[in-house]
């Protein structure tokens, strides 16, 4: 996944809902080791009895997009096409840009 | 020229003469002298031989695979880690894995040193781990360790295989060399993962939904509040258990530790066998004084209720005595006006004030 293109990512889940928990829990793990010094994190966790409620994750990218993911409906792999479908086109832009 | 010495050629050779063998020499002259077997086994067969050495018995996957071993590795930290805390860790680098280690141990100790200081000389605190974990190989041990009752002490089968009454043609468990055959009860046979297997279908343990992703374990030997606050406060800060001042601890605010906690997030945790979220792991951490403590508070209130119940029997009692000793006091002090008296009228005074009491 191209992560170079992130400003901000927050997201709110609970740890123990299966789907929308592990699918945030598990990009979470895939944001490279030095991420926090190049984009906003801001994670946020429900306590067990708000397993219902709905999680969410936004994206922001470099060219100002914004991006709300449902979680609900998206696994992790839908969410990795997502993400690099638009960081695609900002690479394309900054190699004919630079 | 020395004077030659005469030797015997009876003297140079050995004095016992070489065994030869003339058999031997002569093939034709060789017999053959295998034993005649015993009359027991013309009778009946050899007894039937057990397949495997009771300390290696066959486990479901090869048992010199890694995997087998870590699944082995991690039912016995399951099993004698009553606390377990989960956390999750998003590439977190080595250098900063060693700053949290380095920073975990030193909480860990001074808490040790203050539990010594009143007395408890168990030294948890070292015995306290955080380790990474191979999240599947994890999940199938906890499933074994959930829903598999061991028979830690089989059953002596009825017939031995290495007894001599035993006939071959008998049918003695472990001698088929089968790896399902239910006399085998240990964690990694292939009945526990049957067994395990079957029953997660219908159980929960209430941990599934963390067991994904990369998983870090912080693992207790016994459940202790004091050094789970200790450990918290530094991997998971919060309001409850805030994290060292920067001036008390200044390794705690170097770069790699802060950066490791901040790829550091805490799920949950099991205790006792319980499943429990971040808050109740937290809410654990928070019992003030520990198990200890607690039973401080349990045996000072029972205490407590003893002591007003005997004060409310005793009442009855010392009120009498106090009357009666402020009657006598005053009864001497009428006797030493009047200028002497007996100890005899004393007394029946005492008495008469005591009737008069009761």
């Amino acid at each position: 996944m191209l992560t170079k293109y992130l400003t901000a990512v927050s997201t709110a889940f609970s740890p123990f809902n299966a789907r929308s928990g592990k699918t945030a829990r598990n990009f979470l793990a895939l944001l490279p080791p030095n991420a926090r010094s190049r984009m906003a994190i801001d994670v946020k966790m429900f306590a067990r009895a708000d397993v219902d409620k709905p999680a969410s994750l936004s994206l922001k990218f470099k060219d100002g997009k914004e991006m709300k993911l449902d979680l609900e409906k998206l696994k992790l792999k839908d969410i990795q096409v997502e993400v690099d479908r638009h960081s695609r086109l900002l690479k394309r832009q900054e190699e004919l840009a630079g | 020229m020395p004077p030659r010495l005469r030797v015997a050629p009876e003297q140079l050779r050995n004095v016992r003469p070489q065994y030869v063998c003339w058999q031997c020499r002569h093939a034709s002259l060789a017999s053959a002298t295998t034993p005649a077997p015993p009359i027991e086994q013309t009778v009946q067969a050899t007894s039937p031989i057990a397949r495997y050495p009771p300390s290696q018995p066959p486990s479901h996957k090869p048992a010199e695979f890694r995997k087998t071993q870590l699944h082995r590795q991690y039912q016995s930290l399951l099993r004698s880690s009553p606390l377990i805390v989960i956390f999750q860790h998003n590439n977190i680098k080595a250098t900063e894995w060693a700053g949290i280690r380095r920073e975990l141990t030193a909480a860990l100790n001074k808490v040790d040193q203050d539990v010594a200081k009143e007395g408890n000389n168990a030294y948890t605190g070292s015995a306290i781990k955080l380790s990474v974990v191979q999240t599947g190989i994890f999940t199938s041990a906890l499933r074994v360790v959930e829903f598999w009752e061991p028979k830690f002490e089989p059953e002596s089968p009825a017939i031995h295989p290495s007894d001599p009454k035993t006939r071959s043609s008998a049918s003695v468990e472990d001698t088929k060399g089968k790896v399902n055959d239910p006399i085998f009860t240990h964690g990694l046979s292939r009945h526990a993962w049957w067994q395990a297997k079957n029953k997660s279908k219908t159980a929960r343990h209430g941990l599934e939904p963390l067991l994904s992703g990369p998983l870090s374990l912080l693992t207790m030997p016994e459940v202790s509040p004091q050094h789970l606050k200790a450990a918290l406060s530094i991997l998971a800060p919060s309001p409850q258990s805030p994290a060292p001042k920067r001036r008390a601890n200044p390794g705690y605010y170097e770069k790699p530790v802060q950066d490791g906690l901040q790829k550091l997030m805490l799920l949950g945790a099991r205790v006792e066998g319980k499943a429990f979220d971040v808050e109740g792991a937290r809410w654990v951490g928070s019992i003030e004084g520990g198990l200890s403590g607690l039973r401080a508070q349990l045996v000072a209130m029972l205490s407590g209720l003893g002591a007003q119940l005997t004060n409310t029997l005793e009442a009855a009692s010392r009120n009498l005595y106090i009357t009666v000793e402020s009657r006598r006091g005053m009864l001497e002090e009428e006797q030493k006006g009047k200028g002497g008296g007996s100890n005899g009228n004393d007394e029946t005074a005492a008495e008469k004030a005591a009737e008069k009491a009761a």
